[in-house]
């Protein structure tokens, strides 16, 4: 999937007439308008623990506006926050520092307000993907005599006619590694980045120990992988149509939906049981973004009983 | 040294040496008589030192189609004759195949692939025209893996840029059914076997619909629930003779494969119409099981909609599972089922009061355990950075004796 945006109108819409009219120092305002943030929750109840019951009132309020509420949650987060503070200073006509547009903008404020809780609602949709499987490499620095490390080494296997590498496993962080005779080594198995770090570090000095002078060059984290379950089962082939040019569900194949997510770059396995599985990600921030884009669109699939 | 020459024409002296395109041509001035034509060659040893143009520097190579282009779309146009799609079909997949074998994605594939590339094509022109080939079908035609079928049809559809469109199953069914022999008079069919295509048909995508409204298509391969959606859709029919026929033999005399999740999906489906046939007050008294059910189904599709409404607990998933599984909704009032139990729902289908939710199958009967949801307890004190004690690295390195054992046992070379 090429990084076109122009085919995601969807993700980028802006909420007109809003950030045609902003001023750019309504991302100043956010300090100041704090206290307003919390007045304006008196309608936002993400902050409550249970969401659901709430989102199941919004979402029955919102029913002509689902639409609106997806092309609010698919903007990053830092974007709605800032509209939503504005938003919030230029309801409340006696707030601390109205914008200077606050009074003509006001009349069509009052019709869009119903749709910032939503958005809110998104950022904290209370779950949050846990990590499952952390890949990352290293450079040892040092050619390897592999048959040697198989020889010496008590969690080594080595079958040169299947694979060209070592594959070693240590127990605590439960991983597995192989160990390439260029001395590059690839790390897999792990659950945080430190885990793999500390996992990786542990590899090298086996392998220092086993007599070769082994370094720890350019660890870097290739791919994370993170898991959660949105609690409510998902009609895929519905999806496929509204987010085709995102998505490939084929039954025939597998029973999943493979959506490619533009911003962030993540692909995320999608099942009909609600759970969601999210990879390609080079940190895990990507993964928590790529999860609070994708929940409003699921929460939009979701019947209400 | 030429001689001087006269136009034979109008006898004018002026002649004039002049190209035609790019032929030299001796030409009369005067009247426009051409005298005489270049030749084709010169001398003999402009002969021997011109070169010949070669092959791979004329336009030939690029006008005619490759050998292995060639060889393709003949594969093409068999696939849809063999297919009897229509005409249209074959041109749309011949321009897909020639358009991805240029990309660079396919130029140098393997033969193998090059072939099921031919397959793919006309796969996506079946789809985008709404004519329902199944994977199944092509992957059997070009005796194909289906991993490596997949894998084309799937960079074919992200290198062109191609929408392909879901397969349709009310377009599977009439396609799957038609191919059915029970359809048909023949000889090894009893006659209360034989069935009106158009009443199969109809009846066939109601319960088709049904399951997919009941969460049994979704995830799914299609061909299995339309083999069992027939079956149930043909003993229906004419219950009296067909309820002892089983699903296999249902299959053979149909003259089609039985998929093996076709039982499963008959096993669903069944549960699901017992459920409905709960509701239906005149059915209640009846307790109906497995078999008797299908006598029944005609009239709990007529008032499907309303007892699927009755049949499953309206609250949806999120309500109900408070720790991911299906637990009692708390509204009925129902027992609470404790985790460890496979299927709390399973059992409960006819009793009163106790409605299990309209969900995935996958939902109602989780095979997994759940992971002990806090393992980030352990990792989250984790930096990476910490000291790692020699002891714990010796662990690893097998003792000098295990090496000596190894290197006999082994026989290193």
């Amino acid at each position: 999937f090429k990084d076109d945006f122009s085919t995601s109108p969807h993700l980028f819409t802006p909420m007109s007439p809003y950030d045609l009219e902003l001023p750019i120092q309504a991302s100043s305002q956010l300090s100041e308008s704090k206290e307003l943030h919390t007045d304006f929750s008196s309608v936002d109840l993400s902050f409550l623990p249970d969401v659901t019951q709430d989102n199941k009132e919004q979402s029955l309020s919102e029913d002509g506006q689902e639409t609106q509420k997806e092309l609010d949650g698919s903007l990053p987060s830092k974007e709605d926050s800032g509209v939503f503070m504005d938003e919030s200073s230029l309801s409340h006509p006696g707030a601390a520092e109205p914008s200077p547009e606050a009074p003509g903008v006001c009349p069509p404020l009052t019709p869009m307000t119903p749709i910032t809780p939503a958005t809110s609602a998104s950022e904290s949709s209370g779950i949050v993907p846990q990590l499952q499987n952390i890949v990352s490499t290293v450079n040892l620095a040092c050619k390897l005599d592999l048959k040697n490390i198989a020889l010496h080494a008590r969690n080594a296997e080595y079958n040169p006619k299947r694979f060209a590498a070592v594959i070693m496993r240590i127990r605590e962080p439960r991983t597995t590694a192989l160990i390439f005779s260029s001395g590059k080594m690839v790390c897999t198995g792990a659950k945080s980045e430190e885990q793999s770090r500390l996992a990786a570090r542990k590899y090298a000095r086996v392998v220092q120990k086993l007599g070769f002078p082994a370094k720890f060059l350019d660890f870097k984290i290739q791919n994370m992988v993170g898991s959660c379950d949105v609690r409510f089962p998902i009609r895929l082939e519905s999806l496929v149509l509204t987010h085709q040019q995102f998505s490939s569900y084929e039954p025939e194949l597998f029973p999943g939906l493979v959506y490619r997510m533009v911003k962030p770059r993540i692909v995320l396995l999608i099942f009909v049981s609600g759970k969601v599985v999210l990879t390609g990600a080079k940190d895990r921030s990507e993964i928590y973004e790529a999860f609070e884009n994708i929940y409003p669109i699921l929460r939009g699939f979701k019947k209400p009983s | 040294r030429r001689r001087r020459r006269r136009c034979p024409e109008c006898g004018s002296g002026s002649l004039v040496e002049d190209a035609h395109y790019a032929q030299q041509q001796l030409v009369c001035a005067a009247c426009g008589c051409v005298l005489s034509e270049g030749l084709l060659t010169t001398t003999y040893t402009d002969e021997e030192h011109l070169r010949e143009v070669a092959y791979s520097q004329s336009t030939g190579q690029k006008e005619q189609l490759s050998r292995c282009l060639q060889r393709g779309i003949r594969r093409v146009q068999d696939l849809c004759k063999v297919l009897k799609l229509p005409a249209a079909f074959e041109e749309t997949a011949v321009s897909y195949f020639q358009r991805a074998l240029e990309l660079p994605a396919f130029h140098l594939v393997s033969l193998e692939k090059k072939e099921l590339l031919g397959g793919c094509c006309v796969l996506v022109t079946c789809r985008q025209r709404r004519w329902p080939l199944t994977m199944g079908t092509v992957c059997s035609l070009l005796y194909a893996k289906q991993e490596l079928f997949a894998s084309v049809f799937l960079s074919l559809q992200r290198e062109l840029g191609l929408s392909v469109p879901a397969l349709s199953l009310a377009d599977l069914v009439t396609t799957h059914l038609s191919s059915f022999r029970l359809v048909q008079p023949s000889a090894n069919i009893p006659g209360p076997f034989l069935e009106d295509k158009e009443q199969l048909v109809a009846r066939t995508m109601a319960i088709v619909e049904l399951a997919s409204a009941t969460w049994l298509v979704t995830g799914r391969h299609p061909v299995p629930v339309v083999t069992a959606a027939a079956f149930l859709a043909w003993q229906s029919l004419r219950p009296g003779p067909r309820l002892s026929c089983p699903l296999a033999r249902f299959c053979r005399l149909a003259g089609v494969e039985l998929p093996p999740p076709a039982q499963l999906r008959l096993k669903e489906l069944l549960e699901i119409l017992l459920a409905m046939a709960s509701q239906l007050s005149w059915l209640r008294g009846f307790r109906l099981d497995k078999k008797t059910v299908v006598k029944h189904i005609g009239e709990l599709l007529q008032h499907r909609l309303l007892l699927l409404k009755r049949a499953f607990s309206q609250q949806d998933g999120l309500e109900q599972q408070g720790t991911g599984l299906g637990m009692g909704s708390e509204s009925q009032g129902s027992r609470a089922v404790p985790q460890q139990q496979g299927s709390p729902w399973a059992g409960q289908q006819q009793q009163r009061g106790t409605l299990r939710p309209l969900l995935p199958p996958c939902l109602l009967q989780p095979r997994k355990r759940l992971r002990a949801a806090a393992p980030s307890a352990a990792g989250a004190a984790v930096t990476g950075d910490e000291p790692i004690s020699d002891s714990e690295i010796e662990q690893y390195l097998r003792s000098p004796e295990e090496i000596r054992a190894f290197r006999r046992a082994k026989a290193w070379s």
